[in-house]
């Protein structure tokens, strides 16, 4: 095999659940070895499925294969006195140790960073958690929606009329999980010049909260307080609106040059040019509902691919509103390889989303998951 | 305390805001990010947000949004244009032997036009790292397409998770896969880094904003391909415990009511502690709540019971309540309350920073990872338009003065933007309309004392 990016480079993750997995996750896919500790009943994401025909099998859990392909898998019991010192043993061979354990429990199992750099000077010690290391909300039980809360940007997410809206799929966890990587890749080519080490302190909540575009500045710079308001923008972007359409949804955006004229003839009204709702962007925005009444019409009457092709052709920057299956079947990622295929034992053949970026020289790669402790006689001797 | 991109240069092409997000990061790990801009191609989020809703003279240089994603960079401003005759591209050209990094998020075959595609700076510096961050992407049947950000997350799936129950897919409140596929773009050129500083080798990276974000909806696509099955838009609840939910506490006293709190029981013991919490310890006993699958089933009763208890308390109380009571318990803060929430306050995660033109204001880290063998450079003011051609020009091409002026008289470089909207009118429309944004409900009353609450009220006069 071809040689990637961060070969030679080893990893111990004592990490579980999303954030920690897919940060290591995106190491181990770019070559560096990555040897997952697990506890003795695992990962909890072993029993977060889905599951092949709903029967729960540690195996076979979809979200567990998402997040730990290509890693090594062995178990210890920190809690024991013999696994700490098989852990410690690891971790003199490491270059990187991932950790996620609620603040303080690594100081009182003697494996805080403090315990370890004496003998271990060179080695990145990396700490994800909900919160951070430190501050009054260290101690607090975390998980991707408490962050959307407290980063402020669940406020401002869904309708007015309903309850703020955390959006789907962890994302608090997988930004976590970026900038945990970003942090360790920084660190360790920190080490290459100065040699040492260091403690990097993530936390998912301020991860999340970098994401934020103008919530705080609309506040900080005219203490204007966004309200939730259809997840709509308050730059002058009206329409970036998800419509109904025929065969699912569709995201009507204008963009910079989608006025007044290409709209109109893209839903086949060219006198609409002329119209004030198409010609000024303020009214547009303001008198939204007027402007629906003429656009939601047509679109609920098109299919999204010909909205979509008809509408890119006009340079209008139309998006489709993409499902599972239609990312699986969709044409433009399937020529661009995106999808990777793994064979999982017991489960088969699967498609994976590993080609998060394409490098030329060192593509990323990607392998099935680990069974539970199936490295443990070989890592640890 | 050396930095760890100390010494490496990035020419950096990208605009808006998820290559901007990119740069800015490798700019606060110690790069030098020279941001190229053209005169009648600016960055369009100079246009956004303005100090107190006023567009000064030079009102591209006050953005509050533009700040986010470059502060620490250099401004160099450049025509690409035809009718420069190539200049600008000539000076690109010049520079690359002293860059290690391009960054650009043009439409696909826009850097081979100008001719200065990965091929082309190869053949001036081999181990070039250079990365191209489009919407979708550089091959493929939607490579030409136009990409919003506002587009992007819904074309990544994570829309067709995130709605409320039987509703429409829907949204973040704010470009979601801009700043995420920004980060794994400053990974993969850091990737690329670890790798040329191994074997002396660059390489070229290409990053679809819609890829890069996929895996978010990770474990809705093995459902699918598990299960056959789509999963579905559940609101705020969970596909693995329960309860789980946004709960409405009590409202502000002026009235507003839109206070939240949301929770989440994830085994048994965290349902004890609720249930302790909430004065009903009882309820462990109760059949209906017994163990998770019995909770799943009759959430919404349970929901009912939480709301009684969560409706007449403070959102921040409640959640102070429960988390000492082990429940795990978050404020849905709005963005004032969180840039005044003690704990982020505490961790020192809005920098306060002297934007210059704007005088002091906070501004939220853009990395969230804290380093104990150095400081990340959040802090810095981002750089006015042509800010530092002078410098740049001079300092890495040994350009004297005459040769300054003379490409300043040409047009291909300056520090106003050439606008075909005449810049009064443009000046107009950079102005929020504020008071239509609030009758119609997507603005709250503005602070007039906002400074005095951040606390830069002091500062104000000093800067400006």
């Amino acid at each position: 095999m071809a040689e990637g990016a961060l070969s030679g480079i080893r990893i111990v993750d004592l990490t579980q659940g999303i954030a920690g997995p897919y940060c290591t996750k995106l190491l181990v896919d770019s070559g560096a070895e990555v040897i997952k500790v697990e506890p003795p009943e695992g990962d909890y994401t072993r029993r977060l499925g889905p599951f092949p025909g709903d029967k729960p099998d540690p195996e076979k859990s979809g979200l567990f294969i998402h997040l730990n392909g290509g890693k090594k898998s062995i178990v210890l019991d920190i809690g024991t006195d013999d696994g700490r010192a098989a852990l410690g043993k690891l971790l003199a061979s490491a270059d990187v140790f991932v950790e996620g354990e609620m603040p303080g429990r690594m100081g009182d199992l003697n494996l805080h960073y403090n315990d370890l750099s004496g003998a271990y000077p060179n080695l990145i010690y990396c700490s994800i958690t909900p919160f951070g290391q430190s501050g009054p909300y260290a101690q607090f039980k975390g998980n991707s929606m408490a962050a959307m809360a407290l980063s402020g940007l669940m406020y401002i997410t869904g309708d007015p009329d309903k309850p703020p809206l955390c959006t789907g799929g962890e994302p608090a966890d997988y930004f976590g999980a970026l900038h945990a990587w970003v942090a360790i890749l920084a660190a360790l080519e920190h080490r290459s010049v100065s040699g040492n080490g260091q403690h990097l302190d993530v936390s998912c909540l301020e991860a999340l909260g970098c994401a934020d575009e103008y919530n705080t500045p609309m506040y900080s710079y005219l203490g204007a307080i966004r309200k939730r308001f259809f997840s709509r923008h308050h730059i002058p972007t009206y329409p970036s609106e998800i419509f109904p359409c025929r065969d699912g949804h569709i995201v009507v955006i204008g963009g910079a040059t989608g006025f007044p004229l290409m709209m109109a003839i893209l839903i086949e009204q060219p006198e609409l040019e002329n119209n004030p709702l198409f010609q000024n962007l303020w009214l547009r925005t303001i008198q939204w509902q007027d402007f629906e009444k003429i656009l939601r019409p047509y679109v609920v009457e098109h299919d999204w691919d010909d909205l979509l092709t008809r509408a890119q052709e006009l340079r209008i920057p139309f998006a489709a509103v993409m499902d599972p299956q239609r990312l699986l079947d969709n044409e433009h990622l399937r020529e661009r390889a995106f999808f990777a295929e793994i064979e999982q034992p017991g489960v088969g053949k699967l498609p994976v989303a590993t080609h998060v970026f394409k490098m030329s020289e060192t593509p990323l790669r990607a392998a099935p998951a680990p069974a539970l402790g199936s490295d443990t006689k070989a890592v640890l001797g | 305390m050396t930095l760890p991109l100390e010494g490496i240069r990035v020419l950096d092409f990208a605009q808006v805001y998820a290559g901007p997000t990119c740069t800015r990061l490798l700019a606060d790990l110690g790069a030098d990010v020279i941001k190229v801009e053209g005169l009648k191609r600016m960055d369009i989020t100079r246009n956004f947000i303005m100090p107190e809703n006023t567009a000064a003279e030079d009102y591209w240089n006050t953005s509050g949004y533009f700040l986010l994603r470059n502060g620490g960079k250099r401004s160099l401003t450049l025509d690409f244009s035809e009718e420069s005759g190539g200049a600008g591209i000539d000076i690109v050209k010049k520079l690359i032997p002293q860059c290690d990094i391009v960054v650009e998020s043009f439409t696909p075959h826009v850097m081979a036009k100008l001719g200065i595609d990965y091929k082309s700076l190869t053949a001036i510096r081999p181990d070039i790292i250079m990365i191209s961050m489009s919407g979708y992407g550089q091959n493929g049947p939607w490579r030409d397409f136009s990409g919003y950000g506002m587009g992007l997350e819904p074309a990544s799936g994570m829309s067709s998770v995130t709605g409320y129950e039987g509703g429409d897919p829907l949204r973040t409140g704010i470009s979601f896969t801009d700043p995420y596929s920004g980060i794994v773009g400053a990974g993969a050129v850091l990737t690329a880094l670890v790798y040329r500083r191994r074997t002396g080798k660059g390489q070229y990276i290409d990053l679809s904003e819609q890829e890069a974000a996929i895996p978010v909806v990770g474990y809705a696509l093995m459902e699918q391909v598990m299960k056959g099955r789509l999963t579905k838009r559940i609101g705020n609840r969970s596909y693995w415990y329960a309860p789980q939910n946004a709960y409405r506490c009590l409202g502000d006293p002026d009235g507003q009511g839109d206070n939240w709190i949301v929770i989440s029981v994830r085994d048994d013991a965290e349902f004890a502690a609720l249930a302790g919490a909430l004065g009903h310890p009882e309820w462990t006993k109760d059949k209906r709540f017994a163990d998770n699958a019995s909770r799943m089933k009759n959430q919404d009763a349970f929901d009912a019971l939480i709301e009684g208890w969560t409706k007449d308390k403070d959102h921040v109380e409640a959640m102070n309540t429960l988390q000492a009571a082990g429940v795990l318990a978050a404020a849905v803060l709005n963005p004032k309350e969180s840039l005044l929430d003690p704990h982020l306050k505490a961790r020192g995660f809005f920098d306060r920073v002297d934007t210059g033109n704007a005088g002091v204001r906070p501004v939220a880290h853009q990395l969230g990872a804290k380093f104990s063998a150095f400081e990340a450079k959040s802090a810095r003011r981002a750089p006015n338009l042509g800010e530092h051609n002078a410098e740049i020009l001079s300092q890495l091409l040994g350009m004297g003065d005459g040769e300054i002026a003379e490409l300043k008289e040409k047009g291909v470089i300056g520090d106003t933007p050439i606008s075909a909207v005449p810049l009064p009118v443009m000046r107009m429309f950079v102005q929020f309309p504020l008071t239509s944004y609030q009758n119609m409900g997507a603005l709250g009353d503005l602070d007039t004392d906002y400074r005095e609450q951040l606390g830069i009220a002091s500062e104000q006069g000093e800067t400006k």
